[in-house]
C-alpha cells in the first residue's frame, strides 16, 4: 500500500516508535512487571522524589538518601498501594543509600543478578514515568567501563571561616551544607574536628583532606562560651560549591549528589534526578544494579549488583540485631 | 567544550572486534529488525543488543577525543594513516595543532585540514606515529548511505572529556529525522561528544555528532555525505563556507607579534610580543628577518604587503640571522 504522506511527514519518526516511545517500550513488559512490583515510588506529599529499590517482603526499601534526607514526612507506593510514614531506618553515606522501612507483608523484593559485568551494549531497563498504579519503563544500554567516581573536589564542612583572636569563627554557613544541618551558627569558635584540635584554617583544611565527604565527624565548638559537640556530615566540595558548568546548563537536571561513589556502572536512559533509586534490571529481569546518580543529560550511574547486595544483606542484619535487642 | 557561541538555531554546539566465522554464511547487510516499526519481541531487542556487542569493542578503539587545549571533542578515526573525521566547530579553523588522544590514553599530534563551516563538517590528519608503529585503528564509512529513517544507532564520544577508566561513552537511540544536510536521533548526547561518531548497527560510521537542542531527545549529526560531497577540497585544506560553525579567518587579520625596523639585508626586530605566534616560534629582539616564504625582505612594506595576503593559522617561514648565523623559523599566524 503506497501512503501519500507529505515527504516532511515522512522524515520525522513519530513519538510513539521513538527509543522512549510506548511502541518501543511495550517490547518489554516482562521486565515492566518486575518494576510494577519491586520498584518503590517515594513522595514527599504529592511530589515524587526518587524511586525505591524493594529488598524484602516485610517492607524494607532501598533508595537514593539524599533526595528523601530532611522530607518530614514520607509517603511510599509500591504497585498500586500506598504506604504513609515510611521510616528511614538508616543510611549508608558512603554509597548514598538509606534504608526505608514500611509497615508491608506480601512485597516482591527484586532478584539481584549473579554480577554486574555486562559489556558495553547491553540493555538494560529501568521505572521511566509512573502514574499512581502503574510504572512504565524507559530502556537503555550499558555504556562505559564500571569504575570509581571520586568525591569532587575533597571534603568539607561547608562554612567559610575566620581566624579571630578567640579562634576559628565561623563567618557564613553555607546553604544545604551538612554544617546548616547539623545547626553550626555564624561565631560559633570551631576547636576540634574528630578529636583532633586546630586552631588555623590550614591545619583544619589539612585534617580535611584526610577524611571522606559523605560521612559524619564529631566537631566540637564554643558558642557563647559554652563548648558543644555536633555531628556534621562532610559534602563534597563540588557537590557543594558548583559552578554551573555549560554541560549543567545543558543537562537541565542532575543529582545533587553525583560523585564519590566506591564503584559504579553506567548506562544511558534518559531520566529525571528525581527517578533514582530504583532497580536497574537485565533482559532476565533482575536486578543487576540500583540507580543512584543523574550524572548529566547522558550519564546515569548505578550501584553494581554485588556491592547492593552486600549493602542490601548488611543493613537487613544491622536492623535484625537491633529489633531482638 | 568550547565556549559557547551565537548560533542560528536553538541548539547549541557540543563539545567533552569484529568476529568473523568463516564456515557462517556472512550475515548480509542491514539488521532485518530495522525493518519493524518497533521491536515486537525478545528476539528482536536481543538482535539488536548482539549487533552493539559485536560493533562497539571495534568503534571504541577508533573514536579518539580531540584535545584543544581550551576544551575538548571527539573525532573518529577513518583510514589507516590517521585521517579523522570530526565537527568543524571542533577543528575551528584550518591548519590548527591540535592533539588527539587514543582510546588507551596515547597523545598524538595532529593537524586540522580543511572543514565545511556551514555542515560542521571537518578533517583532522594525525601527523605522529603510535608508539608500537602499528597502522591506526579506522573504521568504515557506510558508503551506501542507506540508513534510513527509524533505524537504530549508536553513538561514541568523550563525553566532558577524556576518561580513561569510563572510555568513550555509548549510547543507543534511533534515527528520528532525517534532512539533507542533518541527521537526528534520540540518544543524548553533551558536552565533548562533538565530533564524535554516529554508527550504523553494523557499526559503520553514518554521522558526526554537531549539537543537541535543549530537549533531551534532540540530538543532530552531520551525515557522511556532507563530508563525501566536500572530501577532496577538505583533503586540500580548504576552508568552506561563510559560517556559521567557524568564522573564517580574514586577510590581513592574522597576529604576529613584532615590531621591526629597517636594516642592512633585510628588517631587524625591535620588540616581541608576549606569548605571540612570534615569541612561541622563538623570534627574538635582534634578529635580522632576511626573507619569508621565499620572498626578500627589503622593507618593512614589504613584511606588511606578504601579511596582507594571509590570514590566522597560514604559514610563515622566515630566513633570519641571529648572531650571525643564518637560522630557519616557521610559525603559524595567530588571531588578533
Amino acid at each position: 500500500m503506497a501512503l501519500a504522506l507529505p515527504a516532511s511527514a515522512q522524515q520525522r519518526l513519530e513519538t510513539n516508535f521513538r527509543t522512549t516511545g510506548a511502541a518501543v517500550t511495550a517490547v518489554f513488559e516482562p521486565q515492566r512487571e518486575v518494576i510494577q512490583k519491586s520498584s518503590a515510588v517515594i513522595y514527599d506529599g504529592n511530589k515524587e522524589i526518587a524511586y525505591g529499590t524493594v529488598i524484602s517482603a516485610d517492607g524494607c526499601i532501598l533508595t537514593k538518601a539524599s533526595e528523601v534526607e530532611g522530607v518530614g514526612k514520607i509517603d511510599v507506593r509500591v504497585d498500586k498501594e500506598s504506604y504513609r510514614d515510611a521510616k528511614v531506618v538508616m543510611t549508608d553515606p558512603r554509597w548514598d543509600v538509606a534504608l526505608l522501612k514500611i509497615e508491608a507483608a506480601d512485597l516482591t523484593p527484586v532478584v539481584f543478578a549473579p554480577d554486574s559485568k555486562l559489556p558495553r551494549g547491553t540493555w538494560v531497563v529501568v521505572n521511566g514515568v509512573t502514574s499512581r498504579t502503574n510504572r512504565r519503563v524507559l530502556a537503555g544500554i550499558i555504556s562505559a567501563d564500571a569504575r570509581e567516581i571520586p568525591p569532587e573536589g575533597g571534603a568539607v564542612l561547608g562554612v567559610t571561616l575566620k581566624e579571630t583572636k578567640k579562634g576559628l569563627a565561623v563567618e557564613e554557613v553555607s546553604k544545604d551544607s551538612g554544617a546548616e544541618k547539623a545547626g553550626m551558627k555564624k561565631g560559633d569558635i570551631l576547636t576540634t574536628i574528630a578529636g583532633k584540635p586546630f586552631k588555623e584554617i590550614a591545619a583544619l583544611g589539612k585534617l580535611l583532606s584526610e577524611m571522606k565527604s559523605g560521612t559524619d565527624v564529631k566537631v566540637t565548638l564554643l558558642r557563647e562560651g559554652k563548648k558543644t559537640e555536633l555531628d556534621v556530615k562532610l559534602s563534597a566540595r563540588g557537590d557543594l560549591f558548583r559552578e554551573a558548568s555549560r554541560n549543567d546548563e545543558m543537562s537541565g537536571d542532575f543529582s545533587n549528589r553525583r560523585s564519590g561513589f566506591p564503584r559504579v556502572i553506567q548506562h544511558d536512559v534518559l531520566g529525571a534526578s528525581h527517578s533514582m533509586g530504583g532497580p536497574v534490571l537485565d533482559l532476565e529481569g533482575r536486578a543487576v544494579g540500583m540507580n543512584i546518580a543523574r550524572a548529566n543529560r547522558a550519564e546515569t550511574y548505578a550501584i553494581p549488583a554485588e556491592e547492593l547486595r552486600e549493602l542490601a544483606e548488611g543493613m537487613a542484619k544491622q536492623v535484625a540485631a537491633t529489633a531482638t535487642q | 567544550m568550547r565556549k559557547p557561541k551565537s548560533k542560528p538555531s536553538s541548539s547549541v554546539p557540543i563539545r567533552g572486534s569484529l568476529f568473523l566465522f568463516a564456515l557462517l554464511a556472512p550475515i548480509a547487510g542491514a539488521l532485518p529488525v530495522n525493518d519493524k516499526k518497533a521491536p515486537e519481541s525478545l528476539g528482536d531487542i536481543k538482535a539488536i543488543q548482539d549487533a552493539l556487542l559485536a560493533a562497539i569493542p571495534k568503534a571504541q578503539t577508533a573514536t579518539v577525543c580531540i584535545d584543544l587545549g581550551d576544551g575538548s571533542g571527539s573525532g573518529v578515526i577513518v583510514s589507516e594513516d590517521g585521517l579523522v573525521m570530526t565537527a568543524a566547530h571542533v577543528s575551528t579553523g584550518v591548519g590548527k595543532d591540535v592533539t588527539v588522544i587514543m582510546a588507551d590514553g596515547t597523545k598524538l599530534k595532529a593537524e586540522t585540514r580543511g572543514l565545511d563551516s556551514e555542515t560542521d563538517a571537518a578533517l583532522i590528519q594525525i601527523t605522529e606515529k603510535l608508539p608500537d608503529g602499528k597502522p591506526y585503528p579506522f573504521l568504515e564509512i557506510n558508503k551506501a548511505d542507506d540508513t534510513k529513517l527509524g533505524d537504530w544507532v549508536f553513538s561514541l564520544g568523550h563525553s566532558g572529556g577524556f576518561d580513561k577508566d569510563r572510555g568513550a561513552v555509548s549510547r543507543i537511540g534511533r534515527l528520528v529525522r532525517v534532512a539533507n544536510t542533518t541527521l537526528q536521533t534520540d540518544g543524548a548526547l553533551i558536552g565533548g561528544d562533538s565530533g564524535g561518531p554516529l554508527f550504523d548497527m553494523e557499526g559503520r560510521l553514518i554521522g558526526i555528532h554537531s549539537r543537541v537542542g535543549a530537549v533531551v531527545g534532540v540530538n543532530m549529526h552531520v551525515p557522511v555525505k556532507v563530508f563525501k560531497d566536500n572530501w577532496e577540497r577538505m583533503l586540500k585544506s580548504e576552508f568552506i563556507g561563510e559560517g556559521p560553525f567557524v568564522d573564517k579567518p580574514e586577510k590581513g587579520k592574522g597576529f604576529l607579534g613584532i615590531a621591526t625596523k629597517p636594516a642592512e639585508g633585510g628588517i631587524e626586530v625591535t620588540k616581541v610580543g608576549k606569548k605571540s605566534p612570534a615569541e612561541e616560534a622563538g623570534i627574538k629582539e635582534g634578529d635580522l628577518l632576511r626573507t619569508l616564504n621565499g620572498e626578500k625582505l627589503d622593507s618593512r612594506e614589504k613584511l606588511q604587503s606578504i601579511l596582507a595576503e594571509l590570514a590566522e593559522g597560514d604559514k610563515l617561514a622566515f630566513e633570519i640571522t641571529r648572531d650571525g648565523k643564518d637560522e630557519t623559523v616557521n610559525l603559524k599566524l595567530g588571531k588578533r
